[in-house]
């Protein structure tokens, strides 16, 4: 149960409610986002948010992969700190 | 229709669903639906008024869930949006395409408090798979299209659409779109040739295999599929609860249903089986139990359309992300014909010394065990069988023999009580040409009893059964192995309640409510039967009605839920009595 901290860099549609859904699965299973940032692309249409949050990998993978379920969620990656 | 007329939102948003497919719409109205309720009575589908917006819900539900279309659901914002919540998470995690249209105050009063304002889409994105709120009647037709295509691609889900009462009022000319593209989701996956060779390979070479059917194999349609690879390679089948219907369970390889209440046969196959074929499951913990002592012998193969579920609660040796059916045709050419002699006539040890049985407790009291059968016996094992959720349910689940997929509807993942009345309802409308049985407990019968007059109104022929054993059955089991006998809230007749509760013994009345009284009083032909010798005559009697029916069974109060493996526990601690 080795806890690091990870950079997870979400590219989403920019609409309304995508911010509060993503940041919602993450602290509705308890995990604290540690830093936000959300900004726009070139592409207007697109924000990228990223999110540091401390958790082991397999709950980092977890949160990926539901994070990439989203309907408004066009691609996550994530890496160590 | 010109394509530049204009007509108001609401319009707009009826004729989308009469595209999309709609058949029937489930509500209840309310001040910010009204422009959408003014355009129903025009509408190419029949509209169908529940008593409560969560009945409306599960309504919905039940239809999704015979039918495999996405339910439709209409109600007003604050109050009406908040009581859908329930029925959102009951589909949210069964994984039950809804479409749930919510009214909304104008825009010009979202965030001032205004009356029945609620943040519906705020409140509801935790238990949906996505909402979607309305910013201008424009956008109507293509937000329907896009909600029927997310409700039913990828895992299913509900889909929540929040239209502010002003958009229902504007006038557009936008029309319904030809192809629905959404720019991030893309759901659709296959296995690759790599993978379908290696399952291949790891189904040839097993000696124990077992295959875990769940309900995605239903969802994909994948039950003909599992047959012919079961009968191919010989192959054992146990289920989900959500799964019941996916293997015909009179069938030699059938180990019926694994889990906290699951056949001894299908828990220990899995136990010692070294392949484990997941099909269309989550690894709930209900089945699982102690994760670490799970299957601890087995190679798991996890096929699933959620990328997410895989992986999620068990390692496994090979995941593939795709539809069931699509991978179960592939495969089956790679397949060899095979028989495992020595393991089957193992596990049909098993089957033959712990079968699922049961036994009366006294001779005059009715065990709720055999209602099940003599429903069973009624109706030829053909009924659409929908449960609520306690003791009945899982007693619904061991001592009926399901051989049809969707024709046994439960609350699974969420076990929500009030979900059996109303998600009947919803089945049977879908389903008009089979007979539809609801069994609920006494507990959860009077969470959505108002229901009943639905039932009533559009003379649909459905029993409900009510197995009233005078308590909340399955806390009361709980209470009874895991709390010493402290029966603390879970005692619904007057006698025997805890002292805390402060109710005097004398009462006139023990068994509240009379439910044959109060079936009568919504319209329903009512039947109570307390002795053994009458239970099937009346349970046939009923079943056979072409009218909508209520049985009240008094049943054994005591009677537990057996075999059990107490949560968190491996298969090792089942106990039967
Ligand atoms: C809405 C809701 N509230 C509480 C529970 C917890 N719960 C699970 S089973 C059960 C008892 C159900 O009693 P009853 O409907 O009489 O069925 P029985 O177990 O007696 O067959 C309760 C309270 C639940 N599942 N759903
Ligand atoms: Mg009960």
């Amino acid at each position: 149960m080795n806890e690091q901290i990870y950079r997870l860099n979400c590219y989403v549609e920019n609409k309304p409610g995508v911010l509060a859904r993503i940041v919602g699965l993450i602290s509705g299973r308890g995990y604290n986002i540690q830093t936000l940032n959300v900004g726009p692309t070139e592409d207007g249409t697109v924000s990228r948010m990223k999110i540091d949050i401390l958790g082991t990998e397999k709950v980092v993978e977890q949160i990926i992969l539901q994070l990439r379920n989203q309907v408004n969620v066009i691609e996550v990656t994530s890496r160590r700190m | 229709m010109n394509q530049n007329a204009k007509r108001t939102g609401a319009q707009a948003l009826v004729e989308s669903l009469a595209k999309a497919g709609t058949e029937v719409l489930f509500g209840y109205p309310g001040g910010q639906a009204l422009d959408i309720f003014n355009c129903l009575t025009d509408a190419k589908f029949p509209f169908v008024l529940g008593r409560h917006e969560q009945g409306c819900v599960h309504m919905a539900d039940g239809y999704a869930r015979s039918t495999g279309k996405p339910g439709v659901c209409l109600v007003t914002s604050g109050p009406g949006a908040t009581n859908t919540i329930t029925g959102l998470a009951t589909a949210n995690i069964d994984g039950i395409p809804l479409i749930v249209i919510t009214g909304q105050v104008p825009m010009s009063l979202i965030g001032t408090d205004a009356f029945q304002e609620a943040d519906t889409t705020g409140v509801a994105r935790g238990v949906s798979k996505h909402c979607f709120l309305v910013q201008s009647a424009d956008e109507i037709p293509e937000i329907v299209a896009e909600a029927f295509y997310i409700a039913t691609h990828g895992k299913p889900g509900p889909v929540v659409i929040d239209i502010p009462k002003n958009c229902q009022q504007a006038l557009t000319s936008a029309q319904y779109p030809e192809r629905v593209s959404l720019r991030a989701y893309h759901p659709e996956s296959a296995a690759t040739s790599a993978q379908m060779n290696r399952l291949a390979k790891l189904i040839n070479e097993a000696e124990r295999p077992v295959i875990y059917a769940g309900g995605g194999v239903i969802a994909s349609g994948a039950a003909k599929d599992v047959a012919t690879l079961a009968h191919r390679a010989g192959i054992p089948v146990a289920t989900t609860l959500m799964g019941l219907g996916s293997f015909d369970e009179r069938d030699p390889l059938s180990l019926r249903m694994a889990g906290m209440h699951g056949t001894p046969a299908a828990n220990w196959a899995m136990n010692d089986a070294d392949l484990i074929i997941a099909l269309g499951v989550r690894f709930s913990d209900r089945v699982t139990g102690k994760i670490s002592k799970y299957a601890p012998k087995a190679r798991i193969v996890h096929v699933d359309c959620d990328p997410a579920s895989i992986g999620k609660n068990v390692s496994v040796a090979l995941g593939i992300v795709a539809d069931v059916k699509d991978v179960l045709t592939t495969v089956l050419s790679r397949v060899k014909s095979a028989t495992h002699p020595e393991w089957t006539s193992k596990i049909d040890g098993w089957k033959k010394s712990h079968p699922v049985t049961w036994s009366q407790m006294h001779p005059n009291v009715i065990m709720p065990q055999a209602v099940m059968e003599a429903i069973d016996k009624a109706t030829g094992g053909r009924a659409v069988m929908v449960t609520d959720v306690g003791q009945h349910q899982m007693w619904a689940a061991q001592h009926f023999r399901y051989s049809i997929p969707r024709h046994f509807l439960t609350s699974g993942g969420m076990g929500t009580m009030g979900f059996g009345i109303p998600a009947a309802i919803g089945a049977a409308i879908a389903r008009p040409d089979h007979k539809t049985v609801a069994v609920c407990g006494d507990g959860g019968a009077q969470m959505t009893f108002e229901e009943v007059v639905v039932a009533v109104e559009h003379k649909l022929p459905v029993t409900f059964v009510v197995i009233n054993n005078g308590c909340l059955g399955m806390v009361r089991q709980w209470q009874e192995l895991f709390y010493g006998k402290n029966y603390s809230g879970s005692i619904l007749t007057v006698r025997g309640r805890a002292a805390n509760e402060r109710l005097e013994q004398d009462l006139k009345y023990d068994y509240l409510p009379d439910f044959v009284k109060l079936a009568e009083a919504h319209g329903a032909e009512a039947y109570r039967v307390i002795d053994p010798a009458k239970l099937d005559a009346t349970i046939a009697r009923a079943v056979r009605s072409k009218k909508t029916t209520v049985v009240e069974v008094i049943v054994e109060p005591r009677a537990n839920v057996y075999p059990m493996i107490p949560a968190g526990k491996p298969v090792s601690e089942m106990v039967f009595k």
